[in-house]
């Protein structure tokens, strides 16, 4: 496991993939199971499938049907209750509530949507800031000459061997001291600083040659100038991996999130999630409504990997491997 | 340019790890001034307490133990096998490796909550209702304490096999097809090809899927969180049968208010770590030696 690849080395291995992947031999006899090899690799789809197909499916019962044994395949009454209930009554009992995911909130302004909103802005925050703070440290890390440039690169690399965990507690009363705790400064500022995306990018510049930059100072460019003319636009491809990845990770964020909120109203949509099921755990028919929630987090990270999957598989391999 | 960066980074990465080494020597729960009795310094008074006395972190170390062994080495036969079913480059396969994956992108509590409604252990549980076809009673499997730590790992690798295959599939595809022509040409069969040019050329992706796969598996959180809660303001379940490190961490912290004791958690998970991917990476070295 060493560094990440050139530009150069990943053309090349893009067209040895080309030529290369499974291989048949055309002497060999196909065997007679050929046609069955197949079944394991579907069943196993189907479980995959399974936990999805039970989040959409649950969240368009009634609260009649979640409670009939054994559970229905399929609804037999597609119904929105569990999304908007138009009997919902916010008088009822926390526990008496079934339905109505978007109305169960009444304290809070705009209900269920604000645990998105959160969700959205945190992510959107942290993903855009990490990127500017990283890509302008890897440009300094990888571009400059100064004094300890490798004790300080070294630190930056030590720090991924420690689990994020270690400092979990500091971090906490760090929040409380600077009076953070529930606010938006708790989820982004902290996040911030990754030593991952420094490193990859710096990898990454590394195999830029100098030479473009120092033409471009002698030109009489700017170091910002530099920056978003020649740093940035080299880096695009690394920056959209890195962008994925954190936007991803972010979402799905979930104990820093827990310890840092506890007033409802700063809860991103995990912690929201978990506190629903908490407040109806064991009871069936609250089900629809905690696989409706689920869904709702689920859709965010799966849209954004569909649409860039290309450079999701690319930037796998482009940071994981050789 | 390099200033925000550097700020940031230490105040929020290199602050704390080291504050959490001191407060691993202390006793402190955030109220209490921590230079005076009843909190103040106890020496390695947490560290030997946990090692030596404290069972419940002695069932959190086995049970973590037993699952990341499970976990990592399923894991890593799920996801290679998944990469040699789904190698060839055909509509249904992309399709197959993009479902594979899902779960890689999908929040871990989402899916925890349906497997939580998988496992419940009354009847309309869809494990039980699904075993009821044949007869068989309700169980309940979240309350069955040997089945915690095999349920984990199965969730573990539905939830990362996915994002195993796609990193051997491209360990895969940088086998260059010649080796494979030559080996046939030279009368090896198809399980001689994948015992003497795949599995050697697949050892930097196994070590790379090995060792971040065993520093994920020692961080596991969520699932014991919400499937394996005991009473109120407590975690791991019937007789503490999925407690795991980060869990106890939190419990030690978060619910019990122990912060110096949960930092000495922290830096022993820290130490274990460690040990374990060094011992990885020493291996897989002298295994290289060895040619």
């Amino acid at each position: 496991m060493s560094t990440v690849l050139t530009k150069s080395e990943v053309k090349r291995n893009d067209k040895l993939m080309e030529r290369s992947g499974s291989f048949t031999n055309p002497f060999e006899r196909k065997s007679r199971v050929s046609k069955f090899r197949r079944v394991p690799i579907y069943l196993l789809t189907v479980v995959m499938i399974a936990p999805y197909y039970w989040m959409i499916t649950s969240s368009l019962k009634s609260v009649k049907e979640l409670q009939v044994v054994p559970p229905t395949l399929f609804p037999k009454k597609i119904i929105w209750g569990n999304y908007f209930d138009s009997n919902f009554n916010p008088t009822m009992f926390q526990q008496d509530v079934m339905q109505g995911l978007f109305q169960r909130y009444p304290d809070l302004k705009f209900g269920f949507f604000r645990f998105m909103m959160n969700s959205f802005f945190v992510n959107i925050s942290i993903t855009i800031s990490t990127l500017i703070i990283g890509s302008l440290a890897a440009y300094v890390v990888s571009k400059h000459r100064f004094k300890g440039k490798k004790a300080v690169y070294l630190v930056i690399i030590g720090s991924m061997m420690i689990p994020w965990q270690v400092g979990l507690i500091p971090g906490f009363l760090l929040m409380d001291q600077f009076g953070w705790l529930n606010t938006f400064w708790a989820y982004i500022v902290p996040a911030l600083p990754k030593a991952f995306i420094v490193f990859f990018l710096t990898q990454y510049l590394t195999s830029i040659p100098d030479e473009l930059v120092e033409a471009a100072r002698i030109d009489g460019a700017s170091e910002f100038t530099i920056y978003f003319r020649v740093i940035l636009p080299l880096l695009k491809p690394a920056l959209i991996a890195m962008m994925i990845f954190t936007a991803i990770g972010e979402w799905n964020n979930f104990l820093w999130p827990l310890i840092i909120t506890t007033s409802q109203d700063m809860a991103t949509l995990p912690v929201a999630l978990a506190n629903l099921r908490n407040s109806g755990a064991g009871n069936i028919g609250t089900q629809g409504v905690i696989m409706g929630a689920s869904l709702i987090t689920s859709i965010p990270t799966i849209a954004l990997y569909f649409a860039t999957q290309k450079h999701f598989i690319r930037g796998i391999a482009l940071s994981g491997l050789k | 340019m390099l200033s925000p960066f550097a700020i940031l980074f230490l105040v929020f990465s290199v602050y704390p790890v080291l504050s959490s080494l001191r407060l691993s020597f202390m006793r402190y729960n955030a109220i209490c001034n921590p230079d005076q009795s009843p909190c103040g310094s106890v020496g390695f008074g947490n560290y030997t307490t946990l090692i030596f006395q404290d069972d419940r972190f002695h069932k959190a170390l086995s049970n973590t133990a037993l699952y990341v062994i499970g976990a990592v080495i399923l894991g890593m036969i799920a996801s290679l096998s998944l990469a040699l079913a789904l190698q060839e480059d055909t509509r249904a396969n992309r399709i197959l490796r993009v479902i594979f994956f899902l779960p890689s992108v999908t929040s871990g509590i989402a899916v925890v909550l349906v497997w939580g409604w998988v496992f419940r252990g009354d009847a309309v549980g869809l494990l039980n209702a699904i075993l009821n076809l044949v007869g068989v009673e309700p169980i309940e499997w979240l309350a069955t304490t040997w089945m915690a730590i095999p349920i984990l790992i199965f969730m573990s690798m539905w939830g990362g096999a996915g994002f195993g295959m796609i990193l051997f599939l491209a360990g895969l595809n940088s086998i260059p097809a010649m080796y494979y022509e030559a080996a046939v040409i030279d009368g090896a069969g198809p399980r001689q090809r994948f015992r003497y040019i795949t599995l050697p050329l697949l050892r930097p992706v196994m070590v790379y899927v090995g060792i971040t796969g065993t520093i994920g598996a020692f961080q596991i959180f969520e699932g014991v969180y919400l499937l394996f809660p005991t009473s109120v303001g407590s975690i791991g379940g019937l007789q503490d049968m999925a407690l795991m490190i980060v869990p106890y961490l939190y419990d030690a912290g978060f619910n019990k208010f122990r912060l110096g004791y949960a930092s000495a958690i922290a830096w022993i998970l820290f130490a274990i770590i460690f040990v374990v991917s060094m011992i990885n990476l020493r291996i897989t070295r002298s295994l290289e030696d060895l040619k």
